[in-house]
């Protein structure tokens, strides 16, 4: 379970200080599938970041199964983002000169897997995401946008983390991967007991999900999901 | 992928800039590693100095001139007193003679010329005894050594003069010892065997033997009286190679001098103890009797040559810092420019100690690539870097010393190079830089060392970088 009390991120620019997170209170059950969405500035990157424990709060406290992540020490907190926290970037971010597989193995050799385990299981997420299999030994630099989204996604799968943070998920894919991604995460909810928050402007994926937040000027507000049947057509 | 596999991959991630870092690494650690080759080649030459003649001192008839001749000549009691000196572990008596060729030497007495020629330096304290020998030289005398010979023993003629060999220079031992004291290279054969004057045991000079045809076994005469060739063996020189010895006594015998010494090599036992020896040894025979010198082109040589190994140390730290500085400052470069992939690193949960020990790694890679390239460029330019130090470093000593026989006239310098030290410039040129494993090895160790000190600091950076960083941009 993740608790969010009066979670405050402020920055100064000049003479001003800007609120891009403020006073932020939720609560989200474990196995949840909830999607924030906003416009663009509105903060939900800097609420992401300060989720996954990138960032700290001016104020507040996140909460992760009841242990606060303001009272973890760094070390602490890089290991609490390489067990229970999986990322995926609007940008992507995997390393460039590696390959498809290295990328999606980076995480568990962090977290101690073996190799041959590691690699086993990279080849088995790529094909989840849809990459060919010709693919998976490709450096990155030389696959297409949305083929490089499915390894970021593979990535952020591979230590079966307890809290996935996507931002703009299926941003770069075409609509039938896109329903496909939808349909993984769903999965992960369902049979891994996995908490998912996704940043979206992707109608669909908001209106698939179980609760749906609305960020406005730092302000976070929850709205009511439409039946996941018409969801599809609402404006979000 | 392994840390250290990620570590090789970006080391080559821009081969265009890995393969610049890489050849100014190259230059840095080539000269580091020659530097340390030429320190120890040079610190090796010193030692060696020092441990042959570094203890030996040298006596020799007062008021000798070299050319000249002069003063009175040593005597065995003499070496008897220096013997008795405090600190000195050995007294070696040196009789100098020369050999002329006995065909050569009829021709010229036929022909009215007269005079020992060759244009060599003869005893300081005695002229040496000149004998004729079934031996030819092995040195031709050359434009300089007909001059001199046509100077020194012809006198009121123009004519041309018949083609001279130099003479042979023969030399009655107390020990196996040369006429600096370091101990004779014995190639082949046997030593002298007993000290006596009853011995025709000989040891000739590798040369010598060439020329004249003749092994061990073989026999040759002086003055009519057969020897036989004990050993041969190699002074490093071709003028000191046309040479003979002979034991003392036995030159004593030839020369007709019993008991009467050219010179003394006196060895004392510690080089702490050389300087009071040498005043001992002096006050015991008498400034009026006999000059003892230390052999100052020894002193000088020894003291360019540590000049030149302390020039090489502190080269070698430069370049080896320079090198460590180099890969500092490309590592800090390499993780400015990667700070938002250690931000996604740190974000997926690597650990500080996995992201900084991947970039020490990639510095030794690095390091490793110029160092290959560094000892090809240590091996081709090591010798002449070292020997372009040398002379750079020791040009004036050269020039001062080089041609001078020794104080008090034992040496034979003629067209040679010039006396038993012959000069600083023999001795420096003698220096071998070669490129030994050892060498090289510890030479890399150093820059492997210095180069994880490099890239400790932009490893500790790496620690500061927040995995917000993943952030930036987006």
């Amino acid at each position: 379970m993740i608790e969010v009390k009066n979670l405050v991120r402020t920055f100064n620019s000049g003479d001003r200080t800007i609120k891009p997170v403020n006073d932020v209170s939720f609560e989200l059950e474990q196995g949840t599938l909830a999607s924030i969405v906003g416009k663009s500035g509105s903060g939900k990157s800097t609420l992401l970041s300060l989720l996954g424990a990138l960032d700290k709060p001016t104020s507040g406290d996140v909460a992760v199964n009841g242990v606060s992540l303001a009272s973890m020490p760094d070390a602490k907190l890089t290991q609490y983002r390489r067990r229970d926290i999986g990322f995926v970037f609007q940008q992507f971010n995997l390393i460039p000169n590696l390959s498809a597989v290295d990328n999606v193995m980076l995480p568990m050799e962090f977290a101690g897997m073996r190799k041959a385990a590691r690699l086993q299981r990279a080849k088995e997420l790529l094909e989840q995401v849809q990459l060919v299999p010709e693919k998976h030994d490709r450096r990155i630099n030389r696959l297409s946008g949305g083929e490089q989204q499915r390894v970021a996604i593979a990535r952020a799968l591979a230590n079966e983390p307890k809290l996935i943070l996507a931002d703009e998920p299926t941003g770069n894919l075409d609509e039938q991967t896109g329903d496909h991604i939808i349909e993984l995460l769903s999965a992960l909810c369902r049979d891994h007991n996995t908490t998912i928050l996704v940043v979206t402007h992707d109608r669909a994926l908001a209106n698939k999900t179980d609760r749906r937040f609305r960020l406005q000027q730092g302000r976070l507000t929850e709205e009511p999901v439409r039946n996941r049947a018409t969801a599809a057509a609402a404006p979000v | 992928m392994s840390v250290l596999a990620r570590s090789v991959g970006n080391a080559f991630r821009n081969k265009v800039r890995t393969a610049a870092v890489v050849a100014v690494l190259a230059v840095a650690i080539g000269l580091a590693l020659a530097m340390l080759v030429a320190n120890q080649a040079v610190g090796a030459k010193v030692q060696e100095l020092n441990a042959s003649v570094g203890t030996v001192l040298t006596v020799n008839p007062a008021g000798g001139q070299g050319f000249e001749g002069g003063g009175e000549p040593l005597t065995s009691e003499q070496a008897a007193t220096a013997t008795a000196v405090p600190n000195v572990s050995a007294v070696v008596g040196i009789s100098s003679l020369r050999l002329r060729n006995a065909a050569e030497a009829a021709a010229q007495a036929a022909g009215g010329q007269t005079g020992p020629g060759g244009g060599q330096g003869v005893s300081g304290g005695q002229a040496a005894a000149t004998l004729t020998t079934s031996l030819t030289a092995a040195v031709d005398a050359g434009t300089l050594g007909n001059r001199n010979q046509a100077a020194n023993g012809t006198t009121g003629t123009t004519a041309t003069q018949p083609v001279r060999s130099l003479p042979i220079t023969a030399t009655g031992i107390g020990a196996e010892v040369d006429t600096t004291g370091k101990a004779l290279a014995i190639t082949e054969g046997n030593g002298l065997g007993d000290y006596n004057a009853e011995s025709t045991n000989a040891l000739l000079g590798t040369t010598l033997a060439e020329k004249n045809g003749l092994a061990v076994g073989s026999t040759f005469t002086i003055n009519d009286q057969t020897y036989t060739v004990a050993g041969l063996f190699d002074a490093g020189t071709t003028f000191g190679n046309n040479a003979v010895y002979v034991t003392l006594p036995t030159a004593q015998t030839l020369a007709g001098l019993p008991g009467e010494l050219s010179s003394m090599i006196v060895t004392v036992d510690s080089l702490e103890h050389v300087e009071a020896a040498k005043a001992a040894l002096q006050e015991a025979l008498g400034t009026d009797k006999a000059d003892v010198t230390q052999g100052q082109n020894l002193e000088t040589a020894v003291s360019s040559l540590d000049s030149v190994k302390n020039i090489s140390y502190i080269a070698f730290i430069a370049a080896l810092g320079t090198a460590g500085l180099i890969i500092l400052l490309i590592m800090v470069m390499l993780v400015r420019e990667r700070r938002r992939e250690i931000g996604v690193l740190k974000a997926i949960g690597a650990p500080n100690r996995t992201i900084g020990l991947q970039f020490v790694l990639e510095a030794l890679v690095l390091a490793a690539l110029g160092s290959a390239a560094g000892a090809v460029i240590a091996a081709f330019a090591s010798s002449g870097i070292a020997s372009a130090l040398i002379s750079t470093n020791t040009t004036t000593t050269a020039a001062a010393t080089t041609g001078r026989g020794m104080p008090g006239g034992t040496g034979f310098p003629g067209g040679g190079p010039g006396g038993p030290f012959g000069g600083a410039s023999q001795l420096l040129t003698s220096v071998t830089a070669s490129a030994s494993p050892d060498v090289i090895v510890a030479g890399i160790a150093a820059v492997f060392g210095v180069a994880t000190i490099g890239a400790l600091v932009p490893a500790l950076l790496t620690a500061r970088i927040r995995p917000i960083e993943v952030l930036r941009g987006e």
